[in-house]
């Protein structure tokens, strides 16, 4: 926490977390001669979420490289290209189309490394954007971020704050080691400090986002922001909520979470996605094995419910969690 | 009197190495079929009704056939499905003793040169699908089918239709005989491999059945040195190599070389010419045949290959006769009454 | 200014087919007496097309291989001791026992692994020959697969590509009439692979896969181009595999007949590459049975070497499925 802290207050500067992006990724272009981006729209449209706009200009076709659709393609490109001495950045324009390409990713780029007993290295990082509440409906909308830290040889972060968004793609692009950044589409115009120049977020490592004595909440990606409302809210009932932004999946910081669980003896686990077989049943399965005597309550859930994202925006606002939500289900599982 | 129609497709042709060095035609096996199809429905028109067809391993004709089956009784004749050239060996001499009245020959010099080695004095409506396609002609599938038809429904006789091709007969020390339609070379090369004659500087001798300027192929270099009909009765002989005039050639499609020209020579009929390995011989574009060191082989021009139906004479014969007019029929006997 | 094969390229190339002959004859062995774990996929009948591809790349081109991949890594220049081991799933294996048969692999070679996914590893060929253009090298990328992986959707998504950014990548497909147990005529609708190239905008070929002049012909070609910057060439190989999908006898199934077989040995691919070498005089028959024998010695030691390499530490288990930063 305190070195994020720190380069925060440094930051004067405020940028949108679709800027951070774009940021992030010149950044490595400047740095990386072996990198370039590839994926579907993302030079001549730079993205259809804007985040690559400039960069064709800044860095040319050889480096900014449109692809068909064809995400099998787009991945082996990466993984190819990884494997032979290259950097690449790869977009998957929606993480829903994870389909197209779980071969790649699940068979091809997560187990080349040890199925090869080591010999390979695979320095690829793939940029896809997640979530809900835009009306794209159940194809455009999900959180499969359960689907790539199940994978050993994956490295899977999803950044909250445009800060972390900059920090965290030049991290994952100077990791020898494919990494996942899942992205939020509703973040896109979120705004919050993000420096010049290069700087890392370290994967691997949560983030104690507010600090507080009696519940944890853990959540990442966009929910962060919903969870520090419900803390807020949260206060009003005499309680004092802990946020942990998890910012990174796979590796997952464990030791963060116990100490804070430790301490507060009550923990909320909070993620977009739907919650059966989701990213926090693996959480709350490690905090009872680690701290089960240091708690207090039961530990909570909040996630989507069991059904594909909807398209009508009161089907989705209903179908997506948020502040009330957490609050809601704080209050029932401690009975206040 | 009507005899039946034969089809021979070669399958392989059109997709050999040439497509790589010279960009040469490629003939997908749908366009193959496309192309049987067209010339079975312009065969129907002119009366055929029956078809022999040699079982291609890709089943090339009998799937075309399939589209058109109410309009012809068709039947495959009993041949080999290697996947090699002796299946239209095979399938050659299966057609001749089918009966066949005339056959349309899907492929290049190659095939229509294997498709003789089974049956000598084939009536052939050769169909250009191949990389070196001096023998057969280009021409639109229906029409083909067409002449090709009038030809087996005896309503255009063979004599008038078509020509007898001349040919090169090659006699091997201790094998089986050989054949060339349009050109027997003699190459320095030591392997059949790829079978594509690509090495021009490669090349030693060449017997032309023509030397034709306009085609590609070995033909081209007598053609530019001394063109020479398929209507003559002779035929050209060039000795090659690094020391003889050069003469720019495209010596197989896309491909143009520098070939030396040693010396030309007009060749009679019925004058052997002696070869002694080791060397390569190529038939029509296609390295065919190790000799080695020491074996001889004898090579001898005569006209007597297929008898190659010419499809603009059989049309124009055609349309002089009215056989396409609905009353053609009886004008054809009145005029010849 | 034709591809020539000289007398060196020749036995080089009989040099790799014999190898990859007795490898194979060994590994089956091996499989069918129970002394290697897991399944293994053999590539005798084939090796013409792995030796005549192969002699035209260097260490730093990449091929990507199949299921059936043993023979990619020997052509390639794979040694047999780590192979065997590999095989037997010992330490010293090219993977440390992590891979097996079919994910061999040799990346100082160029050899970016065998893959059980059928049609996996085109795309990562794909990529490799991205990055060599990227680089601007004169490198190229080879992905070799066989009729089945042609209907996969990998297959088709990196041809494209290939094509349209006129990457240095030769697909070569080893079409040996089965995918698995299924016969060509019953998985596609087509009997040339090399007819889908048009559909992409790049050259298809079909040669005799059994003949290893006429693939070193056709390949030279390919390289040549692909060297030269004109793109993706798909060469098709006509072969056959003499035994099962998996191991020697492997299910017993009669998915086809011992006549068939023995009509594609008629042509063997070593046979008779070997009595062309003898008519040229380039080998005797008695300078050929001492490369057999040599080579089977090789094999022998290599076994040997297999058998008494260690089992990897189960401590080690967790060990490279990440990269960590010294």
């Amino acid at each position: 926490m305190a070195e994020a802290q720190l380069d925060t207050a440094q930051a004067e500067r405020k940028l949108a977390y679709v800027n951070a992006i774009t940021e992030g990724v010149r950044e490595v272009l400047l740095e990386q001669p072996d990198a370039f981006v590839a994926g579907e729209d993302v030079a001549g449209a730079g993205s259809v979420f804007g985040y690559y706009q400039g960069l064709l200009e800044q860095f040319g076709p050889e480096r900014v490289i449109d692809t068909p659709i064809s995400e099998k393609g787009i991945m082996g490109l990466g993984i190819g290209a990884a494997a032979t001495g290259c950097r690449p950045i790869i977009d998957l324009m929606f993480m829903d189309f994870l389909g197209e390409c779980m071969d790649e990713v699940a068979n091809q780029m997560a187990k080349m490394r040890y199925m090869f007993g080591g010999h390979a290295k695979l320095p690829v990082t793939v940029l896809t954007m997640s979530g809900a509440g835009m009306s794209l409906a159940a194809q455009h909308s999900q959180s499969l971020e359960a689907w790539l830290t199940h994978l050993p040889g994956l490295k899977v972060v999803a950044p909250a704050t445009p800060y972390d968004a900059k920090g965290l793609i030049i991290s994952a692009c100077r990791d020898d080691n494919p990494v996942f950044v899942i992205l939020n589409k509703l973040s896109l115009a979120l705004e919050g400090p993000v420096p010049e120049g290069a700087y890392e977020v370290p994967i691997g490592k949560a983030n104690v986002i507010r600090e507080g004595t009696n519940l944890t909440i853990i959540a990442f990606s966009r929910m962060v922001h919903e969870a520090l409302q419900a803390a807020d809210q949260l206060k009003e009932h005499g309680i004092d909520a802990e946020v942990i932004d998890l910012r990174s999946l796979q590796p997952l910081d464990t030791d963060t979470i116990v100490a804070s669980v430790k301490k507060t003896h009550r923990a909320m686990i909070v993620h977009e996605a739907v919650r059966f077989g989701g990213f926090g049943g693996e959480l709350a399965a490690q905090i009872q094995e680690l701290a089960f005597d240091y708690l207090d309550a039961p530990i909570g859930r909040v996630g989507a419910p069991f059904s594909p994202v909807p398209y009508s925006p009161s089907l989705e606002q209903s179908y997506m969690p948020n502040a009330k939500r957490i609050v809601a289900e704080t209050r029932r599982l401690i009975g206040i | 009197m009507t005899a039946p129609l034969g089809i021979a497709v070669n399958p392989a042709s059109g997709k050999d190495i040439r497509r790589l060095v010279a960009r040469a035609s490629v003939f997908d096996n749908q366009e193959k079929r496309a192309i049987v199809r067209r010339a079975l429905v312009g065969a129907i028109h002119a009366g055929a009704q029956e078809v022999r067809y040699l079982p291609d391993s890709h089943e090339i004709a009998r799937s075309a056939l399939l589209e058109v089956e109410d309009a012809l009784s068709a039947e495959a004749v009993d041949a080999p499905r290697t996947g090699s050239v002796l299946d239209t060996v095979a399938g050659a001499r299966a057609l001749a003793d089918a009966g066949c009245g005339a056959v349309l020959t899907l492929g290049g010099d190659g095939t229509n040169r294997a498709f003789v080695l089974g049956w000598r004095d084939a009536p052939l409506l050769p169909i250009s699908t191949g990389t070196n396609n001096v023998f057969p002609v280009l021409v639109e599938a229906t029409l083909a089918g067409a002449a090709a038809g009038l030809v087996t429904s005896g309503r255009i006789p063979l004599a008038e239709a078509a020509d007898r091709a001349k040919a090169i007969s090659v006699t091997v020390e201790g094998e089986h005989d050989d054949i060339a339609l349009i050109d027997a070379v003699v190459t320095a090369e030591r392997f059949v491999g790829s079978r594509a004659l690509l090495a021009g500087e490669m090349l030693r001798l060449a017997l032309l059945t023509r030397a034709d300027p306009a085609a590609a192929g070995i033909t081209s270099i007598g053609g530019l040195v001394r063109p020479l009909g398929v209507d003559e009765d002779c035929g050209l002989l060039l000795e090659l190599g690094p020391k003889g005039d050069p003469v720019a050639a495209p010596i197989a499609p896309g491909l143009y070389q520098t070939i030396g020209v040693e010396a030309t020579r007009v060749l009679a009929f019925d004058e052997d010419v002696e070869v002694t390995g080791p060397c390569v011989l190529a038939f029509d574009g296609e390295r065919e045949r190790v000799l080695k060191p020491g074996q001889m082989a004898l090579l001898r021009l005569a006209r007597n290959g297929p008898w190659v139906i010419d499809v603009a004479r059989t049309m124009r014969l055609a349309a002089e006769r009215g056989l396409y007019r609905l009353d053609g029929a009886a004008r054809s006997k009145r005029s010849a009454g | 200014m034709t591809i020539q094969a000289t007398d060196a390229v020749l036995l080089d190339m009989h040099e790799r087919m014999v190898r990859i002959r007795i490898f194979e004859e060994e590994a089956g062995k091996l499989m069918e007496n129970g002394k290697v774990p897991g399944a293994l996929h053999l590539y005798v009948g084939q090796e013409a097309v792995a030796s005549g591809v192969m002699v035209h790349l260097n260490d730093d081109d990449h091929i990507t291989s199949t299921h059936r991949g043993h023979g990619h890594v020997v052509a390639k220049g794979g040694a047999f001791k780590e192979m065997y081991a590999e095989l037997y799933g010992k330490a010293d294996g090219y993977c440390k026992g992590r891979g097996g048969s079919m994910h061999i692999c040799n990346m100082e070679i160029g050899m970016l692994g065998a893959n059980g996914i059928v049609g996996g590893g085109i795309p990562i060929a794909m990529g490799a020959a991205f990055a060599k253009k990227y680089r601007k090298t004169q490198e190229v990328a080879v992905s070799f697969f066989g009729d089945g992986a042609s209907n996969e959707g990998s297959f088709h998504e990196a041809a494209n590509m290939a094509a349209l950014y006129k990457l240095p990548l030769i697909l070569v497909c080893e079409n040996n009439g089965f995918g698995e147990y299924t016969r060509q005529d019953a998985h596609q609708a087509i009997v040339d692979v090399a007819d889908r190239a048009a559909g992409y905008g790049m050259p298809g070929v079909v040669v005799d896969g059994m003949d290893a002049i006429a693939v070193y012909e056709a390949a030279g070609e390919a390289v040549a181009r692909a060297r030269k910057g004109e793109g993706p060439t798909l060469l098709e190989c006509k072969t056959y595999r003499y035994y099962d999908h998996v191991g020697v006898r492997g299910m017993g199934l009669s998915y086809r007949t011992d006549e068939e077989v023995e009509h594609w040995k008629q042509r063997d691919p070593i046979t008779m590459l070997e009595s062309r070498l003898v008519e040229q005089g380039i080998l005797t028959k008695r300078k050929i049975t001492n490369i057999h024998k040599r080579i089977r010695e090789d094999a022998k030691q290599a076994i040997e070497f297999a058998e008494k390499s260690p089992l990897p530490d189960p401590s080690e288990l967790l060990d490279d499925v990440y990269y960590v930063q010294a």
